[in-house]
């Protein structure tokens, strides 16, 4: 049996790296007295993976934990133990007990909604860009990989964009092979727009993926994959 | 934009924010206005350091315990942070409530390391409370602990008092006096007054010192009319058992230097190493009985989640069952993966047995410290290591599959020759040799030896306080001396450190009152973190010493006679002063003195009440 959690990331924890994140919620799933499944080999650790990882400086209403338990669990008292292991600025949003069967979170994920805030002068150039770039066929921008800078169309990776109360709200492709950063589309936007890329507020308001009839849902909320 | 706005927005511009952020989980958020004492501590140093120390958590978990007062933590911002700071007018501000520094009624400092104390006025300066005592009339009362304690005069002005020796009892004590003084509304005096009389309480300005013309001091006695008292007696817990310990721990995002359960299973040391202060100072040993440190380490182990606990002490195979307890806890906590450490120092046969059988003992490099190259050096400094158990030590361990070793010394010791010098290099020589004489197939391959030599640095409340230090152009010539001695021999590292560090480090180990003045000077040029090589500034403190018009000689270069009053005459850390005149003759005679759990040797500790059985 396998618990999905979701949680959220609060601005003061903005800056803990992801593999920060990773040995915190080691020892978190160890203080929780839950039955965790550990891997085998010399250094034995709690068999569990985020769904995403997210990038220093953003916070977030959405990152999801998927955990391996050794024995059956209620999902009540999994989001107790887990609420009582993690600091108020990892709030518990939510909780699902999955079959072993069930996909693994990281591979659900197909796209993310974000609240983007540009800050400073730039940002109502940033905000009016919006509707250039969608009414735009092709918007080309640079995405950075482990193994260097592609070039890439980021028009089809943001599947909605709009601008409102001074945010940005946009959903991006979030797959290995079609990726859309907020970071990217910024600077995308900062380009139609002709000014310097601003510094922003990013906030991940959802992980989401595809159910076999091709529906995209958050993915807490997945039925049947 | 309130404070902690301010200080987020500091935080895109500086490296390691996460330094800065508080919220981890353990960290203990009280509401102010629920509290009648606001308590501040400040571990002068990084956060990383400084969430290592276990004194820290010590006095965290049982100032917080109580619910009439709330305890935050405070880190010296790194450099990049303090000019951000300053530019944008943000003042020192504690981790939990991001309140400022200076809006608390006690700001309590540990005092770790002479090479700390610019930072202590770095943090006032930053915090906006005055740095000199008198100039304070609101604001927190300024209060410092910890080993350099014993030696208090360089920060006199700057501190309102000083707490000696074990503070778990203390600094209960002080929060209780400061609840009843600021019910009283008496003038800020009246409170020093008050915690005067409290056991290990050192008040500086409540003292006079009179010097001679050459510089030595001639007197120090109580201010008239403080009824402070001739001798400031440290404060000592005897029973560790019953001692609060903290059954929590905060645990950080980050990885901090030591990150993992630390139990302390005993204070003190028993072995008498001359040069050592920690050894002196910390007397009489005080074991923490094995039920409770079973019964700690379990509710430890359930409120962090570390997989980790180390067994602390100075001297950790020293402790009485030992052996029991590592098997107890090895059957207790390896099911649930948590390892059990030990400092490698010392290795015990039996132990490690128990330690390997059970779990995978990390080979991590083998650290021993001889301390010196001779036996006859050896018996100077009390360091009750011979070759014969070099020898054994490093054979098992090479047997067991390390082929790492460090070995660590000091250079400067008092009595020291070329031919101790050359000593170090025959005994790394001599590891050598050990690994080779195993068959191939009984080794690990890839012998390392590392040799380390740090300068010796003469301490305060030890045998060695009458001691010069080497002067910068012997050690100089002593390190040479041993690179080129150590080059001969194959897969040997050697590692040393420049002088200068050590030198200003000499200096206010024993320091006087008038020290304040360099103190502050160079901080004014600009020297902190001076314990951070990249950081540390020979230049200005040279600069410093010379406008204040004091030489650094007289303080770290001189050997003192016998009846000099020291500037921490007043003060008393359990050692006796004829007991460590005794030692420092026995010393010049390479006359060695037993470990006291053989028998009493009348270190003076027996003048405390309970203090030994």
């Amino acid at each position: 049996m396998r618990m999905l959690l979701r949680f959220g990331k609060n601005r003061r924890l903005r800056f803990v790296s992801h593999l920060d994140m990773q040995r915190f919620f080691q020892r978190a799933l160890n203080r929780t007295g839950l039955p965790i499944a550990f891997s085998q080999g010399f250094n034995p650790h709690p068999v569990m993976s985020f769904a995403s990882a997210l990038a220093m400086g953003w916070t977030s209403e959405y990152e999801v934990l998927d955990v391996k338990l050794s024995a059956p669990m209620g999902r009540g008292r999994v989001e107790e133990a887990m609420r009582q292991a993690l600091p108020e600025d990892l709030p518990v949003l939510g909780a699902r007990m999955v079959d072993d069967r069930f996909p693994a979170a990281m591979a659900l994920v197909r796209c993310a909604d974000y609240r983007i805030t540009p800050e400073g002068e730039g940002a109502p150039a940033i905000l009016a860009a919006a509707e250039a770039f969608c009414a735009a066929k092709h918007v080309m921008g640079v995405r950075k990989t482990k193994s260097g800078e592609r070039e890439i169309d980021m028009r089809p990776l943001a599947l909605s964009l709009e601008a409102r109360e001074g945010s940005l709200y946009a959903r991006l492709m979030l797959t290995e092979r079609d990726t859309l950063k907020p970071d990217v589309l910024l600077a995308g936007l900062a380009g139609l727009a002709g000014v310097e890329a601003p510094r922003s507020r990013v906030h991940r308001l959802r992980l989401l993926g595809e159910d076999a009839a091709g529906e995209i849902a958050p993915l807490m909320e997945l039925k049947s994959v | 934009m309130n404070l902690s706005e301010r200080i987020d927005a500091l935080l895109e511009r500086v490296e390691k924010p996460v330094r800065y952020m508080g919220g981890e989980y353990g960290a203990v958020v009280k509401d102010p206005h629920a509290v009648s004492v606001r308590y501040a501590f400040l571990f002068p140093d990084t956060y990383e350091v400084g969430m290592s120390h276990l004194g820290m958590k010590i006095l965290y978990h049982t100032i917080n315990a109580r619910t009439d007062a709330l305890c935050e933590r405070v880190f010296s911002p790194w450099v990049d942070m303090a000019a951000q700071m300053r530019a944008e007018n943000v003042p020192l501000f504690t981790l939990e409530s991001r309140s400022p520094v200076r809006d608390f009624d006690l700001l309590g400092i540990t005092l770790q390391y002479e090479m700390s104390f610019t930072n202590i006025l770095e943090a006032l300066d930053l915090a906006g409370i005055p740095l000199r005592r008198e100039e304070r009339r609101s604001g927190p009362f300024v209060i410092c602990g910890g080993p350099c304690a014993f030696n208090p005069e360089p920060l006199a002005p700057f501190v309102d008092f000083f707490v000696l020796g074990d503070g778990e009892v203390s600094t209960h004590q002080t929060i209780d006096a400061y609840k009843a003084w600021k019910a009283a509304g008496l003038p800020r005096e009246e409170y020093l007054r008050m915690v005067a009389k409290i056991p290990g309480v050192y008040v500086p300005s409540f003292y006079n010192v009179r010097y001679n013309a050459d510089g030595t001091i001639a007197e120090i006695a109580p201010k008239p009319g403080t009824d402070a008292p001739e001798t400031v007696y440290k404060a000592l817990v005897s029973d560790l058992t019953h001692a609060d310990y903290p059954e929590k721990l905060i645990v950080p995002y980050g990885e901090v230097v030591h990150n993992r359960i630390m139990l302390e299973i005993f204070r003190g040391c028993t072995r008498g190493c001359r040069f050592c202060q920690a050894g002196m100072i910390y007397r009489p040993v005080r074991e923490r009985s094995m039920e409770r440190l079973l019964d700690l380490a379990e509710k430890l182990v359930r409120a962090t989640g570390y997989d980790e606990i180390s067994l602390m002490s100075l001297s950790s195979g020293d402790y009485s069952c030992l052996p029991e307890l590592a098997r107890e806890m090895v059957r207790r906590f390896a099911e649930r993966r948590v390892k059990i450490s030990l400092p490698s120092q010392r290795i015990d046969n039996v132990l490690t047995d128990t330690l390997r059988e059970t779990q995978k003992v990390r080979k991590t490099a083998l650290t021993l410290a001889p301390e010196a190259g001779t036996q006859r050096l050896r018996d100077v400094i009390n360091k009750g290591v011979t070759e014969e158990d070099l020898v054994r030590s490093v054979t098992d361990a090479f047997e067991q599959g390390w082929s790492a070793v460090k070995l660590y010394f000091m250079l400067g010791l008092p009595t020291e020759t070329d031919e101790d010098v050359l000593g170090i290099a025959r005994l790394a020589g001599l590891v050598r040799e050990c690994y080779l004489s195993l068959p191939k197939e009984k080794r690990a391959p890839g012998l390392r030896i590392t040799v380390s030599a740090s300068v010796f640095v003469p301490k305060n409340f030890t045998p060695f306080q009458w001691a010069a230090q080497a002067k910068n152009e012997e050690i100089l010539r002593r390190q040479q001396l041993l690179r080129h001695a150590l080059a001969k021999i194959k897969g040997v590292e050697f590692k040393y450190h420049a002088m200068d560090l050590s030198y200003i480090e000499a200096v206010f180990a024993r320091g006087d009152r008038r020290l304040a003045d360099v103190l502050e000077r160079a901080w004014r040029l600009g020297c902190r973190f001076d314990g951070w090589s990249d950081q540390f500034r020979y230049d200005l403190w040279r600069q410093a010493f010379d406008e204040i018009g004091l030489d650094p000689d007289f303080y770290a270069s001189r050997e003192r006679p016998d009846e000099e009053i020291f500037p921490w005459e007043h003060l008393d850390a359990g050692v006796s002063r004829e007991f460590l005149l005794r030692e420092w003759k026995k010393a010049q005679n390479a006359a060695r003195t037993q470990d006291c759990r053989k028998g009493c040797v009348g270190c003076g500790m027996r003048r405390y009440e309970g203090a030994c059985r």
